[in-house]
């Protein structure tokens, strides 16, 4: 029966040629180490926030009486909802973490040189797409901390001249934090984000696949000294030098990728079975009240580094520039590092600098979260 | 290719001029914290409600008496505070406007005389005044004017949450001996200590992100209730309802009791994940190693 099923399919879409011409003959590097893997890992982490997402939005309720209530039915009513919240909230904050080792790692294996500035770019923007998913999401649970961070954030934009007022009354829908900025981030969290953010994932995917993984800078299986594209990869023959150092896409490869995802998730379970309150502090659990400001405001840790650079730099139209143009920096860089050199080890000013920008981005999470 | 390099330069070039530019039009000043502050943390954004009430203004003033000056630091700190209750919910008048918040068209009262204490405090806490009223406390009060009132056990704006703690003996002392209050004390006692445990459990689970609302009303009714109960200081009555209060309070008990045992299957049901997704990974980790590369 299930054979059948099978040669059925197989009849129809020809399933056997598209295991073997696209899976199987899909051909990776030797040498790519386990950092390779974090791309899908961060992927499944996105598919588990929509799946997680979809249940938590049956039941809460978008609005300021009901949005903390509604979320304290699914803790504690809905059977499992416990469950499901905890791992959208957990989840959420570790695929931050692997989404920034899968950027420190794409940098300093220089993978996102030529041909790949596109999935460079792509997956900048996705990164940018993931903080607006956090931050509309932040907002959602309408709990204290929630409210005040919110309101934070959303005067950030004040500092721009002439159309900072604007950008901060569009965000919120008037001058507070109030029952239209709920709607507002609710709409932009479950309506506009994902289509946006599925249609880069798709052209980052797209980008990978068509180019292939790159090859690691390091060790004996250093070097690449071109991209080896589909249309390469689809008449290969056993003789080509690539083929010689490069092992099946299915199953090897999918392996070490469902390996990681488990390591992800016994991460998430453990985090939400010894650590439950690590990402939901007091103010988390006590509602939004808006006349009553929290004495320590803070943002998320992922948004301490650029917070504490705000208070330090001394105008904040300035601090706000420099931050843009430091994405700008980032999200066009294939275009600024010119050298052909993809191994760090032989670039020591770039190494300083990788080495100087990830400890300054830790002590300004650190300072931000103590100050 | 070569219009890509070129783009590259371009966008370096624009990029770092547009950095100078700003930082050359824009000097920093020296005062960056304080106008963080000023621009970020007290901008009308969090609303009209963020601005400090007139009578605290005025009260913080360097002109005000040193007396009336600590009335703002010592309310910050009060129990009334902790639950919005403030300087014009007891006193009246108007904090939004700073010529007439004294005005006594617009309520404002003042401070109460020694024996006008218990009326003033039994706008809102109504049931305790009632009892307080029946009691010697009251009695006394009423009939000589020297009686304790509330404020005597109590304090004024740096008012605490009550316990049982309040009774003591320098406090009970200053009047009369402190046995019959030991006596009261102790008829407390087991109801109160409950009442604390329960207090405890509910602000544990608050933490654990469960906030049980029904049962935090079922214990802010007994308490006030009980509490309500003690102010006539008649230590039979107590005696009478504790058993009342004490199956409402056990009740209570075992609602917590099924929530922590909730949360512990909770917490071993995602260990039992975390453990199965290890499990699976180093099977597939296994797995991986039978493929040749």
């Amino acid at each position: 029966m299930c054979k059948k099923i099978i040669n059925g399919i197989n009849a129809r879409i020809g399933l056997d040629d598209l295991i073997e011409n696209r899976l199987k003959r899909y051909r990776i590097t030797k040498g790519t180490n386990i950092f390779y893997t974090l791309g899908i890992v961060a992927f499944f982490a996105y598919m588990l926030q929509a799946v997680s997402g979809y249940f938590l939005v049956m039941y809460y309720v978008p609005h300021t009486e009901y949005a903390f209530s509604s979320t304290q039915v699914i803790i504690n009513t809905v059977p499992f909802g416990w469950l499901v919240r905890m791992v959208h909230i957990v989840a959420s904050n570790l695929m931050l973490i692997v989404l920034f080792m899968h950027l420190v790692s794409i940098f300093i294996m220089g993978s996102y040189k030529k041909p790949r500035e596109i999935t460079w770019i792509a997956g900048g923007l996705l990164i940018l797409v993931t903080l607006a998913f956090c931050l509309s999401g932040y907002l959602l649970p309408w709990s204290q901390r929630s409210y005040w961070a919110t309101t934070i954030a959303t005067n950030i934009p004040t500092a721009f001249p002439v159309v900072g007022d604007l950008i901060a009354n569009i965000l919120r829908g008037g001058d507070n934090v109030t029952a239209i900025t709920l709607n507002r981030f609710f709409a932009l969290h479950v309506a506009f984000l994902p289509p946006l953010f599925l249609f880069i994932v798709g052209l980052h995917m797209f980008m990978v696949w068509r180019i292939g993984l790159s090859t690691t800078p390091f060790g004996e299986h250093a070097g690449e000294k071109e991209a080896w594209p589909e249309s390469k990869r689809a008449d290969y023959k056993s003789s080509d030098p690539f083929i010689k150092s490069s092992y099946p896409f299915f199953p090897n490869f999918v392996l070490k990728e469902a390996f990681m995802i488990s390591v992800f998730l016994a991460i998430t379970f453990f985090i939400i079975s010894f650590f439950p309150t690590i990402f939901l502090p007091e103010a988390a659990n006590t509602p939004a009240d808006p006349l009553r400001t929290p004495a320590h405001i803070k943002p998320e840790w992922y948004f301490l580094a650029p917070y504490q650079m705000l208070k330090l730099i001394p105008n904040k139209f300035f601090g706000i520039s420099i931050q843009i143009i430091l994405v700008g920096i980032f999200l066009f860089w294939p275009f600024i590092d010119l050298k052909k050199e993809r191994n760090i080890l032989k670039r020591p000013v770039l190494l300083s600098f990788i080495i100087l920008l990830l400890v300054v981005w830790a002590v300004l999470t650190i300072w931000g979260g103590y100050s | 290719m070569g219009s890509i390099n070129n783009l590259g330069g371009v966008l370096l070039r624009y990029l770092f001029s547009a950095l100078i530019i700003v930082a050359l039009v824009l000097p920093a000043s020296a005062d960056y914290k304080e106008i963080f502050e000023k621009e970020f943390l007290n901008q009308p954004w969090g609303g009209e409600m963020l601005a400090e009430s007139a009578c605290i203004e005025c009260h913080s003033s360097e002109t005000m008496d040193a007396d009336l000056q600590k009335i703002p630091q010592e309310w910050k700190t009060s129990w009334h505070f902790q639950n919005n209750v403030s300087c014009h919910d007891c006193h009246g008048g108007d904090p939004s406007d700073a010529g007439m918040s004294m005005s006594h068209q617009r309520g404002f009262t003042g401070s109460p005389k020694y024996a006008e204490v218990p009326d003033f405090c039994g706008k809102c806490h109504i049931g305790i005044l009632s009892n307080y009223l029946q009691s010697g406390h009251g009695k006394a009060l009423l009939f000589s004017g020297t009686g304790p009132n509330c404020v005597t056990c109590h304090g004024s704006h740096n008012i605490q949450k009550a316990n049982i703690d309040i009774i003591y003996g320098r406090r009970c002392t200053q009047c009369h001996s402190y046995e019959r209050a030991k006596v009261i004390k102790q008829a407390l006692f087991l109801t109160e200590t409950k009442m604390q445990a329960i207090e405890d459990n509910l602000r544990k689970l608050k933490a654990d992100g469960v906030i049980l609302s029904e049962e935090e009303k079922t214990l802010f009714r007994t308490q006030a209730e009980f509490r309500t109960l003690f102010h006539t200081v008649d230590v039979s009555l107590v005696n009478e309802s504790t058993d009342k209060f004490a199956k409402i309070l056990t009740q209570l008990e075992e609602e917590i009791k099924a929530t922590f045992d909730e949360l512990r299957f909770r917490r071993n049901f995602s260990a039992f994940l975390s453990l199965l997704f290890i499990v699976i990974g180093v099977v597939l980790s296994i797995l991986s190693k039978t493929y040749k590369d």
